[in-house]
C-alpha cells in the first residue's frame, strides 16, 4: 500500500516538474533568441509569407545574402498561414525582425500593427547604399512607389513599409475569344456596356470575379479614374461627404449596373471556397471579365480551358468618352520592421539589399517582380505583356485607406468591398450602400492618425 | 494523523493537479476574456484603454452583430430539432425494428461525424454547386428546374443551407447516443406493451421517450455548444460569411472584429456575449425539460 501511495507522489511530482520544465523552456526561447553577441555576430529572424511564388527563393536569397554579410545569419519562418504561426509569439513579446507580409489580408496583422504604432520608421532606408552596388535604394525603387499610403499608413510623409513584388491589376479576359468574336476590348464603361449587350447574344455573360474581394483594386481603380488621384486621397481619408459625391456615386452605380451583366452563378461561387469556379468561367469562355492580378495566371495554370485560349488583361474603362483617364491598380506586397525587433539596424540593411540586382534576379526566376527601375526590361513573353500595361497611356493607381485607430464595429473594407455580392445580386440598393460607407467614414475620420 | 485527515490529503493530493491544469487552462482565460472585453486594444501592443461597458454598448447598436446573432440562434434552434427529429427516428428505427443491414445504416449514419469539418464544407459546396451540383443535377433530371436554386448565392435560402450541412454530419454521433440508451430499455416493456395492443408509435411516446429522456435533455446542451463552434468552423471553410454576411454567425463575426478589424477588446466583448447567451440558454433549456428520472 504505502509502495503505491509512494508511486502516486512521485508521479505527481514528475507531472509537476514536467510542466515547470516545458514553462521554463519556452521562456528562456522567448528572451534567449536572437541576440546580438558581442563580437559583431547578428541572428536576423525574417518572416515571410508563402504565396504564389514559393519558399525556394528566400532560401537563395538567405544563401546569397549570408555569402555576403558573413556575420550575419538568417533564422527564416515562412508559412502559408503565417499570421497563425507568428501571431502568439508576438503577444509573448518574441518579434520576427523583418517580415514581408502585406496589408489587405483576412487576418489583419499588419493593419493591426500599423494602427498600435507598431511599425519602425525606415525612411532612412531610402538613401541607404543598396549591398554591393553605388546607388541608393531611392535611386533604384521605381517612382510613386514609397509615398502612397500603402507604405506611408499615416499620410505624413515617413515610410514604414517597403514596397515589394509589384504586380498590375486590371480586367482579365480571353483575348482569343475576342478576336474570334471580333469583339473590341473596351476602353469606356459606355463601350462596355454595348459589348455586354454584343455577349449576351452569344450566351456569354460580360463579367464575374472571384470573391468581393477582388474588388479592392478594381474599385481603387474605378475611384482613380472618376475623379483622379486628388479625390482617390480625399476617398482614402475618409472626408466629410466624400461618399455623396457625384464622382462617388458614379463609381458605386457602375458596379451596381455591373451587376446586371454578371454571371448567374458568381455570387453563389464568391466564396473562400468556391472562387476558382469563378476564375473557371473565364477559362471556360462561359464569362468575359474578371477583376485580377497577374497571379491568376500561375493559379489557373493546371485548369482545364477552352481551345485556344490566351489570357488577356486591360486597364479600367474609363467613364468619359474620348478623354477619360484609364487606371490600372499596381498592387504590391510590403516588407517591414517592428519597433519591438531587437537588430533593426540589420534588418534595414537586408531591406535595402531586397533592392538589389542580385536578389531582384533571384526574385524574378520565381516569377516575383521587384519595384526597379529597369526591371520590365528583363521580363519575357506574356509577363512583359501584362507589365507593360502602363506604356500604353494607362496611368498606374496606388494606394490603400488610411491607417486609423482601431475603431469597434467600423470596418470601411467590410463595407465597400463585403457588400459588392448584395449590390450585385440586387439585394442592396446604391442609395444604402452609399449611406453604409458614410457612416463607416464618419466614424472613422476622427479616429485617423 | 488520523485517518480521516489523511483521506482528505490523499484526496487534496489526488485532485490537485487537475483543479491546478482547470484553473490555469479555463478559469483564468475566461476571466481574462471578461477583463479584456473592458478595454479598447488591437491585440498586440502594450497600449490597452480602458474604456469601461463601451464595447458592449456599441455592440448594442452595432447591426451586422445583430445579424450574425440572429444567424446563429436560428441555427442552434433549426440543427437542434431537425437533427433532433431524425436522430431519435432512425435510432428507434434501428434498435426496435430487425432491418437488413442494421450494422451497415450505422455505420453510414455516423461517417459523417468522424469527418473534419473541412471535409464536410468540400462536400457541401460540390452538392450545393449552382451548375453541376448534385441537388440541381436531381431536380433538373427530375424536371424540376423551378426548385433548381443558388443554394450558396440566394440571400433568402443560404442559411438554410449551412444548417443542411449541420444537421448532416451531427445526426450520426446523436443517433449513437440515442441507441445506447434505447438498448438499455428491457425488451419486456415492449411485450407487455404490444400484448395490451399498444402500437409501435404509442410504444414510442409510452416507453421510449420517457426512458431515454435524461439522454435527451443533456444532448439538448451538446446541440448547443456544438452548433455554436462547427457553425463558425462550417461557415469559414465554405461560405467566409457571405454573401453579404448572411451566413455570419457570432463566432465568425467575433474572429474578423478581433483580427480583420484590430479590435481584440471588442472582439472579446462578443465573447462574454457569446459564453454567457450558450451558457444561459443552456441553463433555462435544462431548467424546462426537468422531469422525474423514471426508474427501470
Amino acid at each position: 500500500m504505502k509502495w503505491k501511495q509512494l508511486m502516486f507522489i512521485g508521479f505527481i511530482v514528475l507531472l509537476t516538474l514536467g510542466l515547470v520544465a516545458c514553462s521554463d523552456n519556452s521562456g528562456k526561447g522567448d528572451g534567449g533568441e536572437s541576440k546580438a553577441s558581442g563580437d559583431g555576430e547578428v541572428t536576423l529572424k525574417l518572416a515571410a509569407l508563402e504565396s504564389a511564388y514559393g519558399s525556394e527563393m528566400w532560401q537563395n536569397i538567405i544563401d546569397d545574402y549570408e555569402a555576403s554579410h558573413e556575420n550575419v545569419t538568417i533564422e527564416l519562418t515562412i508559412e502559408k498561414n503565417l499570421e497563425e504561426v507568428i501571431r502568439p509569439n508576438m503577444q509573448a513579446g518574441d518579434y520576427p525582425d523583418v517580415l514581408l507580409l502585406a496589408t489587405g489580408r483576412e487576418e489583419g496583422l499588419t493593419e493591426t500593427m500599423i494602427k498600435e504604432d507598431g511599425l519602425e520608421n525606415i525612411s532612412d532606408v531610402l538613401d541607404m547604399q543598396v549591398p554591393g552596388e553605388d546607388v541608393t535604394v531611392k535611386e533604384k525603387m521605381l517612382d510613386g512607389f514609397a509615398d502612397t499610403l500603402a507604405t506611408n499608413p499615416y499620410g505624413d510623409g515617413d515610410m514604414y513599409m517597403a514596397p515589394m513584388f509589384y504586380s498590375p491589376s486590371g480586367l482579365f479576359y480571353n483575348s482569343n475569344l475576342m478576336d474570334e468574336k471580333g469583339w473590341d476590348v473596351p476602353e469606356t464603361w459606355n463601350e462596355m456596356w454595348k459589348l455586354g449587350d454584343k455577349t449576351s447574344d452569344a450566351d456569354v455573360s460580360l463579367f464575374t470575379y472571384p470573391i468581393s474581394g477582388y474588388f479592392d483594386t478594381l474599385a481603387s481603380s474605378m475611384l482613380f479614374a472618376s475623379g483622379g488621384p486628388d479625390f482617390f486621397q480625399k476617398v482614402m481619408t475618409y472626408e466629410e461627404g466624400i461618399w455623396e459625391t457625384k464622382e462617388a456615386e458614379r463609381v458605386l452605380n457602375t458596379i451596381k449596373e455591373l451587376g446586371n451583366y454578371t454571371h448567374p452563378n458568381t455570387v453563389a461561387n464568391a466564396n473562400p471556397k468556391d472562387f476558382t469556379k469563378n476564375q473557371q468561367l473565364i477559362l471556360d469562355n462561359e464569362a468575359l471579365f474578371m477583376p485580377n492580378g497577374t497571379w491568376v495566371v500561375g493559379e489557373m495554370e493546371e485548369a482545364p480551358r477552352a481551345d485556344s485560349f490566351e489570357w488577356g488583361m486591360t486597364a479600367v474603362p474609363a467613364f468619359e468618352d474620348g478623354q477619360g483617364d484609364r487606371y490600372a491598380f499596381t498592387f504590391f506586397e510590403q516588407m517591414w520592421i517592428p519597433t519591438q525587433a531587437e537588430n533593426k539596424e540589420a534588418a534595414k540593411e537586408f531591406i535595402a539589399y531586397m533592392y538589389s540586382d542580385e536578389a531582384a534576379n533571384t526574385f524574378l526566376e520565381a516569377g516575383a517582380v521587384q519595384p526597379i527601375k529597369g526591371m520590365t526590361d528583363k521580363l519575357e513573353g506574356q509577363k512583359k505583356k501584362f507589365y507593360s500595361i502602363y506604356d500604353e497611356g494607362v496611368l498606374p493607381a496606388m494606394g490603400t485607406f488610411a491607417s486609423t485607430n482601431p475603431v469597434p464595429g467600423a470596418n470601411i473594407s467590410e463595407a465597400l468591398y463585403g457588400n459588392i455580392d448584395n449590390v450585385i445580386s440586387g439585394e442592396m440598393s446604391v442609395s444604402k450602400w452609399q449611406k453604409e460607407l458614410q457612416k463607416v467614414s464618419d466614424k472613422l475620420r476622427p479616429e485617423m492618425k | 494523523m488520523s485517518k480521516k485527515k489523511s483521506r482528505a490529503l490523499f484526496i487534496f493530493i489526488c485532485i490537485s493537479p487537475a483543479i491546478l491544469l482547470f484553473t490555469v487552462f479555463m478559469v483564468v482565460p475566461t476571466i481574462e476574456v471578461f477583463r479584456m472585453s473592458l478595454y479598447r486594444w488591437g491585440g498586440l501592443s502594450g497600449s490597452k484603454q480602458f474604456v469601461g461597458f463601451d464595447n458592449f454598448k456599441i455592440l448594442w447598436n452595432d447591426t451586422d452583430f445583430i445579424q450574425s446573432f440572429q444567424n446563429s440562434v436560428l441555427l442552434i434552434v433549426l440543427v437542434a430539432i431537425i437533427t433532433l427529429f431524425f436522430a431519435v427516428f432512425f435510432a428507434a428505427i434501428l434498435t426496435r425494428e430487425n432491418i437488413m443491414g442494421n450494422n451497415m445504416f450505422r455505420i453510414v449514419f455516423y461517417i459523417p461525424n468522424i469527418l473534419s469539418i473541412v471535409v464536410i464544407a468540400g462536400i457541401f459546396s460540390a452538392v450545393y454547386d449552382p451548375e453541376d451540383g448534385l441537388l440541381n443535377s436531381i431536380f433538373g433530371l427530375l424536371s424540376l428546374d423551378s426548385w433548381e436554386q443558388m443554394w450558396l448565392g440566394n440571400h433568402d435560402i443560404v442559411i438554410y443551407s449551412v444548417a443542411g450541412a449541420l444537421v448532416w454530419q451531427a445526426i450520426g454521433y446523436y443517433m449513437v447516443m440515442y441507441m445506447s440508451s434505447m438498448a438499455s430499455v428491457p425488451a419486456s416493456f415492449y411485450e407487455a406493451a404490444s400484448l395490451e395492443g399498444a402500437g409501435k408509435i404509442k410504444q414510442f411516446t409510452a416507453i421510449t421517450l420517457p426512458l431515454i429522456w435524461n439522454n435527451i435533455r443533456t444532448t439538448l446542451a451538446f446541440y448547443i455548444i456544438s452548433t455554436i463552434n462547427l457553425s463558425f468552423l462550417l461557415v469559414k471553410a465554405m461560405t467566409g460569411g457571405g454573401p453579404g454576411g448572411t451566413t455570419e454567425v457570432f463566432l465568425s463575426y467575433m474572429y474578423k472584429q478581433a483580427y480583420g478589424n484590430s479590435t481584440y477588446g471588442y472582439g472579446m466583448a462578443i465573447g462574454v456575449v457569446v459564453f454567457t447567451f450558450s451558457f444561459l440558454l443552456a441553463a433555462i433549456i435544462s431548467r424546462i425539460t426537468k422531469r422525474d428520472v423514471l426508474e427501470y
